[in-house]
């Protein structure tokens, strides 16, 4: 009998990047072996695409586009997680947020009591730090709970895969 | 996500031949067939003339990022063009483009190319960075310079 370790409620940070299905599969391990519940969310990021649209990079036309795929790009990445879950007969809960992606992220994880905010990669930061700012390292930054940040691809497919 | 990853000595041009917007556009996407993403060259240049339609993507400080979402590429294609005297695009501030990044994305890379589209305008925002491009001697260096922006 594996030990339960004091890890209730995991959030896992889903936006669509190499890393975040990498993340998906580490905390779908997590919440198995320390048998908490896992939520997956996915923010539209509807701020970045109206500063786009005020610097005039979008027409209008383009922010509504855009937020409807970005929307469906969601829904796609979140269904695959809850799959990845139920393959290894984990129960994921999904959310799809729309706004500000790191004050959401933040309040999901206050709101929802999470524990453990489990995220892939951060993405390289460009090197004016006052005005280049990536999401995910402002949510590690100010999230109230433990951030886990994955990596090492091969050994977290190896542990996914072993999962039964 | 990095723009110099996306980018090649290959996909840039600092002295553009052409001073009006259909050429420019023209030219630029023929750097971008060279990454071999672009499947049909003659769909991407009315996906991206039909954008340009819409409004100029002739942006303020120098920039123009024309671009498009397409099924006309595989994945993302950029090129950089550059012009020291600068070219009239319909520009936002109504003042000549210097930089101009062509960008197509496949419909399907609507995240990758938000990313990239807000990474290019956040570079701008350098004056550094813009003065250190124009200046740029070579495609390698104009490169470089992009890759010192990220970090």
């Amino acid at each position: 009998m594996l030990p339960t370790l004091p890890i209730n409620k995991i959030l896992v940070f889903i936006d669509g990047s190499e890393g975040c299905i990498l993340a998906a599969k580490y905390a779908i391990a997590l919440a198995k072996i320390t048998r908490a519940q896992l939520k997956a969310i996915y923010v539209v990021n509807t701020n970045l695409l109206k500063q786009l649209s005020k610097a005039r990079i979008f027409v209008k036309i383009e922010e509504m586009n855009y937020e409807h795929d970005l929307e469906e790009d969601g829904r796609r990445y979140l269904k695959h997680v809850r799959e990845l879950g139920e393959r290894k007969g984990l129960t994921v809960e999904t959310e799809l947020l729309k706004g500000a992606v790191h004050s959401l992220a933040v309040q999901k994880i206050d709101e929802w009591g999470a524990d453990l905010f489990v995220m892939g990669e951060l993405e390289p930061v460009l090197s004016r730090p006052d005005t280049f700012h990536d999401e995910t390292e402002i949510i590690f930054r100010k999230a109230a709970c433990s951030v886990l940040v994955v990596k090492n691809a091969d050994f977290v497919e190896q542990v996914y895969n072993l999962l039964t | 996500m990095r723009i110099s990853n996306l980018l090649s000595t290959e996909t840039i041009v600092l002295s553009l031949k052409h001073s009006d917007k259909e050429g420019i556009i023209e030219e630029l996407l023929d750097l971008a067939v060279k990454t071999g993403k672009v499947k049909d060259r003659k769909k991407a240049l009315k996906a991206l003339l039909d954008r340009e339609d819409l409004g100029s993507t002739g942006l303020e400080s120098g920039l123009a990022i024309p671009h498009a979402r397409t099924n006309a590429v595989n994945g993302v294609a950029i090129a950089l063009g550059i012009s020291k005297e600068g070219i009239d695009f319909q520009s936002a501030d109504n003042k000549p483009s210097h930089l101009f990044f062509l960008l197509l994305a496949a419909e399907n890379e609507t995240g990758v190319n938000v990313q990239v589209l807000a990474l290019i305008a956040r570079m701008n925002l350098s004056s550094q960075f813009r003065s250190k491009m124009v200046s740029a001697e070579s495609a390698e260096s104009a490169l470089e310079i992009v890759r010192a922006m990220e970090g």
